[in-house]
């Protein structure tokens, strides 16, 4: 066992930063089981997701299909089918072919995102029809019609608003922190007011009576 | 003091006859080895000591003050709030850390909620982590006076601290003042980029990939949304469209940041559709930012456990 003057030096720092950290730590180590952290972890999960009341609103989904059929089959083109067909919820898309040439769809059934690519960035259209319920109240600022809610990101904007009993998200990111497409709310305010083409896959057209 | 003097004979073992410390590995202020920034083994799996194949990429990283990154400069700062109360009760993790909601004084109000918003998650990097401000600590733009070194032995240390609602200019609804830091800021094991893995939290899909970001959907419900934010992004192990397992390598710990640098570490958020009531009584559903501190709290205490966390 051979002593080396670098590890004694690190050492006598470390101890001394231990210390300072000890000192300033807040929670002193338990003396629980892992069988007893354990049980107090568990208690703090949240509430379980829910649907928001009424679930989705099959009815208006199923009449605005039918008006905008032909302008979701055009957006939905190069999204992959088998996707489409699974995703049980309706579909939101802009009516922007140049925003939609290439978009990737990803589903998970109850749940979706699309993912396009834009001049610096992309953005991500998502819908969802289950949300965790929050206790505490959220802090937001005066909202617009049709509560859309606009999230300033680290890299971007987050748009959110409710539609057919859906939560419907225009999320944009830039490469550049600094690109004025992610620094206002203006282009993603732009992509969500053309956010109005219903796509509906075989899952989404039977729950919405449509048949297949 | 307690984690120091069980600590302390296991460390200066460790000190005493491991390999000596190469003058060319790493930075100098960094800590001496992952061991002495691991947390305390007493009673548990210590945490995986970082790589150290002989191939691997070490890279030595001049200290950053980055004035406060993930903050253009010319976006101010609001004023920080006053800190958050110390909760009461136990959260059950038996590492050194702060409660959940008690942010570095003056740096903003913190959420004092337990609720772990994503439970049974892995802890998001393979080895040690710390969790803690890579803008107030040292190093950060906002970081304590005669301490300029993100390399600070304190920032690679015990105990972790909650940076969620930390003094930002973006929307977190969940903050006091409705603006903060949106995720968690957590250090690799060692000051060191591009060596530590990341990895998957949940299974899910890569779905989208930016210049210093990359987004995984958990593909179990609610479908929460991660973010992993500062990775190495020329080595990533994944591409969008990946399908990943809990537990699969993402990419590395960095400091990318669109073309600038930031500190050494991967900010890291919890993202998922909610639905309450807004300050002003409204029901408001909409897609926001989640306190992610709890739940790498209890990922990092399995962890320690020896729990696998896939």
């Amino acid at each position: 066992m051979q002593i080396r003057p670098l590890g004694l030096a690190v050492l006598f720092s470390w101890l001394l930063a231990a210390d300072a950290g000890a000192q300033r730590t807040a929670t002193p180590p338990s003396r629980l089981t892992a069988a007893q952290r354990l049980a107090i972890l568990n208690q703090a999960a949240p509430p379980p997701a829910q649907t928001p009341p009424g679930g989705v609103d099959w009815r208006t989904v199923a009449a605005m299909q039918k008006r905008t059929q032909g302008a979701g089959q055009a957006a939905a083109v190069g999204l992959d089918q088998a996707a489409v067909d699974r995703t049980a919820l309706p579909i939101l898309l802009p009516a922007d072919a140049e925003l939609m040439a290439g978009a990737r769809l990803y589903s998970f059934g109850d749940y979706y995102t699309v993912t396009a690519n834009t001049p610096g960035g992309r953005v991500s259209l998502s819908g969802t029809a289950s949300t965790i319920p929050v206790s505490t109240p959220l802090n937001l600022p005066p909202q617009g019609p049709g509560q859309l809610i606009v999230q300033r990101t680290v890299d971007g904007q987050l748009a959110s608003f409710s539609r057919y009993g859906v939560l419907y998200t225009v999320e944009v990111r830039c490469n550049s922190p600094a690109d004025p497409k992610c620094r206002n709310e203006a282009f993603v305010r732009a992509v969500t007011a053309k956010s109005n083409v219903l796509v509906l896959g075989a899952a989404a057209r039977k729950a919405a009576g449509l048949g297949y | 003091m307690r984690h120091a003097q069980i600590l302390i004979p296991a460390l200066a073992l460790a000190m005493l006859t491991g390999p000596a410390c190469s003058p060319q590995q790493g930075d100098s202020s960094a800590p001496a080895a992952s061991s002495a920034s691991a947390p305390p083994a007493s009673g548990a799996a210590p945490a995986p000591a970082p790589s150290s194949s002989p191939s691997a990429p070490v890279v030595s990283d001049e200290p950053i003050s980055d004035g406060g990154a993930e903050q253009l400069p010319d976006e101010t700062l609001p004023v920080g709030g006053t800190p958050a109360p110390e909760p009461a009760a136990t959260d059950g993790a038996n590492f050194a850390h702060h409660p959940a909601g008690d942010l570095i004084p003056g740096s903003g109000s913190g959420y004092l909620d337990r609720t772990i918003w994503a439970p049974g998650i892995c802890f998001p990097m393979e080895e040690a982590g710390f969790a803690n401000s890579q803008v107030y600590d040292p190093g950060g733009g906002q970081g304590p006076p005669g301490k300029p070194s993100q390399c600070d032995s304190s920032n690679y240390s015990l105990p972790w601290r909650d940076n969620f609602c930390e003094t930002r200019g973006y929307s977190s609804p969940l903050c006091v003042s409705g603006k903060g830091h949106q995720g968690q800021d957590i250090r690799p094991a060692t000051c060191q980029k591009a060596v530590h893995w990341v990895v998957a939290v949940e299974s899910g899909i890569i779905t989208d990939i930016g210049s210093y970001t990359v987004t995984l959907t958990a593909a179990a419900p609610p479908h929460r949304l991660y973010r992993y934010l500062h990775m190495q992004m020329d080595q990533l192990a994944v591409h969008e469209g990946s399908s990943v397992n809990a537990g699969d390598h993402l990419g590395k710990a960095s400091n990318n940041f669109g073309g600038t640098a930031t500190t050494i570490h991967m900010h890291f958020e919890v993202r998922a559709g909610i639905s309450g009531t807004s300050s002003d009584g409204k029901p408001v559903v909409l897609h926001t930012f989640l306190p992610p501190y709890m739940s790498l709290l209890a990922a990092y205490q399995r962890k320690l456990d020896g729990i696998a966390c896939n």
